[in-house]
This record gives C-alpha cells, sequence and structure tokens, in this order.
C-alpha cells in the first residue's frame, strides 16, 4: 500500500529575479497545500511564475522568504523523493533508454538485480517496452518523453513535479501522454504537480486546478475538479469547466492590462 | 534512423529493434564502394596527365620526372632503408610533439573551461599566443634553443596545443545547462556531473580538437624540418630540391600526404567508434 507521505505546503513564497537591472517580482506571497496523492494542475499565461514555483519545489531555486515544506521538512534543495519532468526530455544524447533510467538510480543504494528489476518494471510503466536499447535521437518526442517520466519515477519520488511535460508535443500524442499519465498517477498513488499552460490538460488530468496571475505572480483561484477518473475530455461538467476557467483568465487578462501603461 | 511519431506501442514493436539494425559488413561495403569510386576520379584523372606532360617534353625532366621514374626511385628508396629511416625519424618527432602538446591541450583546455577564474587569467594570453603562426616561432626558439630535436619538438607542441585547448574549452562550456540540472535533481556530486555528463558530452569536440591537433603538428614538423634538420621527410624535399632530384621531391611528397591522409582517417575511425549514440549524416 501506498504511504500517505507527500503532503505539500507552501506558504508565503516571495521570488524575485533581476532582469536587466529591472527587478521582477516573480511570485509575490504564494500559499498552498497539496495533500497526499492528490494531483493539482497549475495553469496561467506566461510570466505568472508557475515553472517558478515548480523549480522551488524541485530546489532548483531558493525562495527569497516564506517556507516550502514537504511532509514537515523544509525544501533545501533537490532531493530523490521528489522527481522533476522537464518540458523536453533531456535525456543523455550518449546513453541508450535503459542506461538514461538507471542514471535516475545512480544515487540510490541497491543491488544490480534491484536496481535491474526497477528500470524494467518502469520502461513496461510507461510503454517503453522493445525500444530499452534505442538512443535517444532515435525517438520520436513523445517516446522520449515517456523515458524522461520513467527516470523521475524510477526513485519511487513521493512527488512528481512536471513542468509543461507535454508542451512541445503534437496534439494526438500529447492526448495520448495525457492518458498515461493518469493512469501512471492512479497506478503509483503519488502526489503530482503538473505545470501546464494547456487549460483542457488542467482540468482533465486535476483534482485541483490552481490558476495563476502574472505581474506580481500570484495565485488568482482555485477550482476543485469533483469528477471521477480516469476522465473522457468531452464530459459535459469538464467543459463547462474549462470554458469558466478560460473565460477567468481573459478578464485576469483585461484588468492586468488595465492596470499597466500601455508603452510597457 | 529515425522512428515515426507513432505511439502505440504495438504498432511500435512491429518495427525493427534497433540492436537488429547493425549491418551486415556486405552492406557496409556495398555503401562504401561508391565513395571509395568517387575519391578515386580525380588521382584517375591526375595520373595519366602527368605522365603525358612528363611525355610530351614540355618541362625538362629534372624538373618534371616521369611517374615511371618517381615509382622506381621510391622502389630504390624503400629497398634501401632510406625512406623508412627519413619516414621513422619525422614520425618520432611527430609522436613526442604531438603527444606532449595533446597532454598540456587537454589540461589546459579543461581547466579554462571548467573554472571562470583560471579561464579568464590564460584565454587572453592564449589567444594573443595562437594569433602568432607557428613558423613565426622558429626564429625565437632557435635562438633559444638551438636548432636540435627541442626545436621541432617545440614547434610541434605548439602547432597541436592550439586547436586541442580551443576544443576542448568549446566542448566542456557547451554542455547544455539542462543535462546539468537533471544531474542536480538527480543528486550528483560534482565528480558524478564530471564523469557522468562532462567527460562523455565532451568526446566529440575533443576528438575534432585531437585530429585538427594531429594534422597541424604533422604540417609544422614538415616545416621545421624543412628550415633546420639534417633527417626526415621535410629534409628529404631541401635535399633533393638542392641536388636536383626531383624524383626524390616528389616521392617526399606523396609519402608525407599519405602518412597524413591515414593517421587522419585513423583518428577518424576512432572518433566514429567513441560517438555510436550519435546520428548518422553519411
Amino acid at each position: 500500500m501506498t504511504s500517505p507521505r507527500g503532503q505539500i505546503d507552501i506558504s508565503g513564497v516571495t521570488k524575485r529575479f533581476r532582469i536587466k537591472d529591472r527587478p521582477l517580482l516573480a511570485l509575490d506571497q504564494i500559499s498552498l497545500s497539496v495533500a497526499p496523492g492528490e494531483f493539482v494542475s497549475i495553469v496561467g499565461p506566461s510570466g505568472c511564475g508557475k515553472s517558478t514555483l515548480l523549480r522551488l519545489l524541485a530546489g532548483l531555486e531558493r525562495a527569497d522568504s516564506g517556507r516550502l515544506v514537504k511532509d514537515g521538512t523544509e525544501i533545501s534543495g533537490p532531493s530523490l523523493d521528489r522527481g522533476l519532468v522537464f518540458q523536453e526530455p533531456r535525456l543523455f544524447p550518449w546513453l541508450t533508454v535503459v542506461q538514461n533510467i538507471t542514471l535516475g538510480l545512480q544515487n540510490q543504494r541497491m543491488s544490480r538485480a534491484e536496481r535491474r528489476r526497477g528500470v524494467a518494471e518502469h520502461i513496461d510503466l510507461v510503454g517503453l517496452a522493445g525500444f530499452e536499447n534505442a538512443y535517444p535521437h532515435q525517438l520520436s518526442g513523445g517516446m522520449a518523453q515517456r523515458a524522461a517520466i520513467a527516470r523521475a519515477l524510477v526513485n519511487r519520488p513521493e512527488v512528481l513535479l512536471l513542468d509543461e511535460p507535454f508542451g512541445a508535443l503534437d496534439a494526438l500524442t500529447r492526448a495520448r501522454l495525457q492518458g498515461e499519465l493518469q493512469r501512471i498517477w492512479a497506478h503509483e498513488g503519488i502526489t503530482m504537480l503538473l505545470v501546464t499552460h494547456d487549460v483542457d490538460e488542467a482540468v482533465i488530468l486535476g483534482d485541483r486546478v490552481v490558476v495563476m496571475a502574472p505581474r506580481p505572480g500570484r495565485i488568482a483561484r482555485g477550482v476543485e475538479v469533483d469528477l471521477p477518473h480516469p476522465r473522457i475530455r468531452a464530459d459535459d461538467r469538464l467543459v463547462r469547466l474549462r470554458n469558466d476557467i478560460i473565460l477567468g483568465l481573459e478578464a485576469d487578462e483585461a484588468s492586468t492590462n488595465a492596470q499597466r501603461p500601455a508603452a510597457a | 534512423m529515425s522512428i515515426d511519431a507513432v505511439e502505440t506501442p504495438r504498432r511500435l514493436l512491429s518495427l525493427p529493434r534497433p540492436t537488429a539494425l547493425a549491418a551486415p559488413l556486405a552492406g557496409a561495403l556495398r555503401r562504401a564502394a561508391p565513395t571509395v569510386a568517387w575519391g578515386l576520379v580525380l588521382p584517375a584523372v591526375a595520373l595519366p596527365g602527368w605522365y603525358l606532360a612528363a611525355r610530351s617534353g614540355v618541362l625538362p625532366e629534372q624538373i618534371l620526372p616521369a611517374p615511371a621514374y618517381v615509382w622506381s626511385t621510391f622502389v630504390d628508396m624503400v629497398r634501401s632503408g632510406e625512406l623508412a629511416s627519413h619516414a621513422g625519424i619525422s614520425l618520432l618527432r611527430v609522436v613526442e610533439g604531438f603527444g606532449l602538446g595533446m597532454i598540456i591541450g587537454l589540461v589546459a583546455g579543461a581547466a579554462m573551461g571548467l573554472s571562470r577564474r583560471v579561464d579568464d587569467m590564460l584565454h587572453p594570453f592564449f589567444i594573443a599566443l595562437s594569433q602568432v603562426p607557428t613558423l613565426a616561432w622558429i626564429p625565437f626558439l632557435m635562438l633559444l634553443v638551438g636548432i636540435g630535436e627541442p626545436l621541432k619538438i617545440l614547434v610541434i607542441v605548439k602547432a597541436t596545443l592550439v586547436p586541442v585547448v580551443i576544443n576542448t574549452r568549446a566542448g566542456i562550456r557547451n554542455i547544455p545547462k539542462g543535462l546539468l540540472e537533471v544531474g542536480d535533481v538527480l543528486r550528483f556530486t560534482t565528480g558524478q556531473k564530471l564523469r557522468l555528463i562532462v567527460l562523455p558530452g565532451t568526446v566529440p569536440p575533443v576528438f575534432t580538437g585531437i585530429r585538427y591537433g594531429l594534422t597541424h603538428a604533422w604540417i609544422a614538423l614538415v616545416s621545421v624540418e624543412l628550415l633546420a634538420s639534417s633527417e626526415g621527410l621535410g629534409y628529404l624535399l631541401v635535399w633533393g630540391r638542392q641536388m636536383f632530384w626531383l624524383d626524390t621531391v616528389v616521392v617526399g611528397m606523396i609519402v608525407i600526404g599519405l602518412i597524413g591522409y591515414v593517421s587522419d582517417r585513423l583518428l577518424a575511425s576512432v572518433e566514429a567508434r567513441l560517438q555510436r549514440w550519435a546520428p548518422r549524416h553519411d
């Protein structure tokens, strides 16, 4: 049975960048809690800080103020119990699929046999059986991203962070991988946080959709998606939720633009 | 080859596995044959041209020896061991100078690629140094170390050093940041990042640098032997010209070209072996 771990608590997190000597408030007082095993989609226009938030959770960057906590421990850097999938697969081109996934276990204490079994299991999980010895340049974009997901899951993390993982894929492949991700999430029972700019994707996958707004990056609202998994794209309730979120995003954009001088 | 963007695993399985794609030797030869044939077109035109020009008597025989005459000189020089002795001396100089230059180049290039501070310190100096052609170093070095073996070795070291340093430094700097970030996420130590990301990722550019280094070393060797030597293939050219033995000069030139060609092909095949993972551009 899965352990009830994978709780995330974000409170009052602020992150500033300097771009060409001008300060930019990327995240302004973000607070968010995610329950163990929950699937949360974070959606918003570019520049709303959604990827920055994910990078903070991954431990790749540090917040200027506020706290990010996982299972009661403050996040101070990357950890093998928080997996991360980037928008690009970022596979090592000189390694085969098996070798790339095995690399995920580089710093995991386990025997050779356990390692092999874990890698084989995850290759099956993402549907790459038969392609163990292919090099990344021989894979399609969708297959490469499957390998990247396997590499992130092979450590059996309690939280999986996904940074627009299907953003670069064609519509058909994207839809198929969304279905696969639902299945994997149900199978693994771990917490997942998905950053996306695709509202359809956000509502199909998420138990909850967090909508963010830019300048400064902040949470505009949270929407519960109280529908059973796996979900069907054409479901009326899903379509209504999606339209509702898109209308909200458009209204936010209009009001943000109204506050700013046109010259920006 | 690349596999289509078809996502159904079952359909993908029906495609041949990459391991089964290793072409049998016969197939490889069949594909290489046209390449080799095209490569022989120029020699096939030049050789009869040379023969006819020599035969027509447009140029005196002392200046343009006939191919048959050059061939018999070549056979004589091989039999007497003269050619082997000159080539052996030249090769030994290249091995010493190229080996030393490569080691220094790899260390300096890696240090510059890995450390900002070392790079700030060495890079401007190195660029200035590399702008002075190898040949221009010879007068100064002659005064410093004389015209003995150290001069030849130093000149070859310098010639090798430049491309090796430039490519090693660039190779390390061009490692995608994204891959290093994957290393961060997977909790790689600095040592693991160097061994598992930087090292394999820099093999292609470093090897390109080494290949250029060898070409430059060989050119520098012949130049320095032309100027200051009493043995070696470069000396053979000077000596043949002074004696007006143009057949000897032509033999020397052909041997220099052949050794350079063979050594470059050898390194190219090692390079291809180290990069089996890269997409083929043939």
